[in-house]
């Protein structure tokens, strides 16, 4: 048991040594005069896979996407439930087959109602 | 089948909530030459869907159909089936107190699907014997009610909603982290597995059940308004639409018990840790019906003060719990106590709701010093929120007198005579602000003479609370009888 966890502990540790320890280093190695110090513009920008970052990262989203999450949210667990499922078909039997059709259908009548509410549309 | 069967009431509201939802896409398609009949039809398929449930209930009952459903998620026994009828009728009456009140909303088909589910969800909280279903029994009553709550999406009505939907999920959490904690210390979901469990639990383990505990009445205490969990309720309370403000104080109320009940009487009824939580629910009677009822001296408005008079109440209620495990003997006493308590309160609630919304959508204010003279204005009216608020202060013959008269003898007989003498008191109280309302409506001078006339439907709602509360106030024995039949389930 504790050592089943341990390994999730030793990688931990990896990860905070990782980073921390890069960090750290550079520092020292600055401290010690033997990292230069020259300082530029391009340098000291985000690093954003080399794509000049414009503006701040603080900026208002349309209103809309929220709507799409919502959407994406629920067949995104309507994927989830088909998945084990479809896997079990066979033990599932006619019971499983009845369940999952009503699920589906609830979920329907959801979309349905998202289409007649004009969420489906980019106004 | 047979769970097909035993889930028939609560389906057949699902059902129609989304047969609602469905005829509405065809209205939409059917273009505008229909529209006319829109509102009227919705309704009535609202009303249909919770008689059908009435019905169905009527049947499991005649044909005594009861037992589990879904491999032990459900028991529909006398308890489920009290509250089905409880919670359906709630919702037949709500319902018809919304007809005029959404004459003038777009969301008609979304405010009568909502108000089924919940009812659904309250229903499934009653019956469900496993803390999974029960959670999800809780989330379906209340996402459905936060919806319900900003429904008017003004100011008020959308600071109440979210004012509830941000307290509501930490409640959730909280009595999720209690369930957890049961799980954990049982190993199973099943109340009864629990029940087992629990009643062999020595020192160690003991001290965890009292972790649990305590998380569980948190939880649940919100969805019950007793304090210290009560907050939200006068704000929640005067900023939701006023039927969805009825709906909330008789059925999530109910809904809170009834899971509350379930839950401690199956899971955690042994003896050793029944004591423990009978202490909790004794203090937190007092502090709940003391608290309720000071603060409500002093409201203006007439909702928060019906907010405040329901803490109260739920403080009365839980005498009931708090009989529950004094002693052994007694449990069949409070729990039935409980029961009817429930029941009278439904009507009595819903009848001064819907006496308020009547009245305030014609004055156009719920501050109680603009009721006055509206006896002069509106007799009958004034005479059915005078009865509805006799009632609440347990005035004969009204059925709140013979709740509380329940309720006080449950708790001299489990010896519990401090918590009777402090509910006495309290009543005497509630007395001073119940019936300063009834002289401002009978004495006071009205600011017009305009008479004000209640929709068909309100009335009709009207009359059957107020005619609901006096049959049981006079004939107290059937409703009597279910409740003890109810409470066996637990003996």
């Amino acid at each position: 048991m504790l050592s089943d966890w341990g390994h999730v502990g030793f990688l931990l540790l990896l990860a905070l040594v990782f980073p921390v320890g890069g960090i750290a280093s550079s520092w020292m190695l600055g401290l010690l005069k033997i990292r230069p110090q020259a300082p530029d513009p391009i340098k000291e920008d985000i690093f954003e896979c080399g794509v000049e970052t414009e503006g701040t990262a603080w900026v208002q989203f349309n209103f809309r996407y929220y709507y799409y999450a919502l959407l994406f949210v629920i067949f995104d667990v309507e994927a989830v439930f088909l998945y084990p499922w479809a896997v079990s078909l066979d033990e599932a039997s006619v019971t499983g087959f009845i369940a999952v059709v009503t699920f589906i259908v609830i979920l329907t009548i959801g979309l349905a109602y998202a289409w007649r509410k004009k969420a489906l549309e980019w106004l | 089948m047979d769970s097909v069967n035993r889930f028939g009431p609560e389906l057949i509201l699902l059902a129609m909530a989304a047969v609602i939802i469905l005829a509405d896409i065809g209205w939409a398609l059917a273009g505008t030459g229909a529209e006319r009949m829109r509102r009227p039809a919705l309704g009535a398929l609202a009303l249909t869907g919770t008689a059908a449930s009435i019905i169905w209930s009527a049947l499991l009952i005649a044909f005594d159909e009861q037992g589990e459903a879904f491999s032990g998620m459900i028991r529909v026994d006398d308890f489920a089936l009290f509250f089905n009828f409880l919670f359906a009728g709630t919702a037949a009456i709500v319902i018809l107190a919304s007809i005029d009140f959404l004459r003038r909303n777009r969301f008609v088909a979304e405010y009568y699907a909502l108000i089924l589910a919940s009812t659904a969800g309250m229903m499934l909280l009653a019956s469900t014997i496993d803390l999974i279903a029960i959670f999800v029994a809780l989330e379906l009553t209340g996402i459905s009610l936060y919806i319900l709550v900003a429904f008017m999406k003004d100011g008020r009505s959308s600071e109440a909603g979210l004012k509830y939907l941000l307290l509501g999920a930490i409640s959730s959490a909280v009595a999720l982290y209690g369930m957890a904690y049961l799980f954990g210390i049982t190993g199973s979901t099943s109340l009864d597995e629990i029940g087992l469990v629990v009643s062999e639990a020595n020192g160690e383990t003991r001290s965890a059940l009292v972790l649990a505990m305590v998380f569980l009445i948190a939880g649940f205490g919100f969805k019950m308004a007793i304090v210290p969990f009560q907050m939200w309720v006068p704000d929640v309370y005067e900023g939701a639409p006023t039927p969805v403000t009825a709906f909330l104080s008789v059925g999530s109320k109910a809904a809170g018990f009834a899971v509350v009940m379930r839950i401690f009487l199956t899971a955690l009824g042994d003896g050793s840790i029944s004591s423990d939580w009978a202490t909790v629910f004794a203090i937190l009677a007092a502090i709940s019906m003391s608290l309720g009822n000071i603060t409500a001296l002093v409201q203006g408005n007439i909702k928060r003060m019906l907010g405040y008079s329901s803490i109260a109440q739920a403080g009365t209620f839980l005498i009931g719990l708090a009989v529950v495990a004094a002693a052994d003997p007694q449990l069949l006493l409070g729990t039935s106590a409980v029961l009817f308590f429930l029941g009278t309160y439904a009507f009595t609630n819903l009848g001064a709701f819907i006496a308020v919304i009547a009245i305030s959508s014609k004055i156009g204010s719920d501050q109680i010093a603009d009721y006055a003279g509206v006896a002069k204005r509106s007799p009958l009216l004034a005479l059915g929120l005078t009865i509805c608020l006799l009632s609440l202060t347990g005035i004969p013959p009204t059925a709140g007198f013979i709740a509380k008269v329940y309720v006080f003898n449950a708790a001299v007989q489990a010896d519990l005579v401090w918590l009777a003498i402090v509910g006495v008191l309290n009543s005497v109280v509630a007395a001073y602000y119940y019936l300063r309302v009834v002289l401002n409506m009978y004495t006071a001078e009205p600011a017009s003479e305009e008479s004000i006339q209640p929709g068909y439907y309100l009335g009709l709602a009207m009359v059957v609370a107020v005619v609901g509360l006096l049959v049981i106030g006079i004939f107290p024995s059937p409703l009597l009888e279910a409740s003890e039949a109810a409470a066996r389930v637990f003996g």
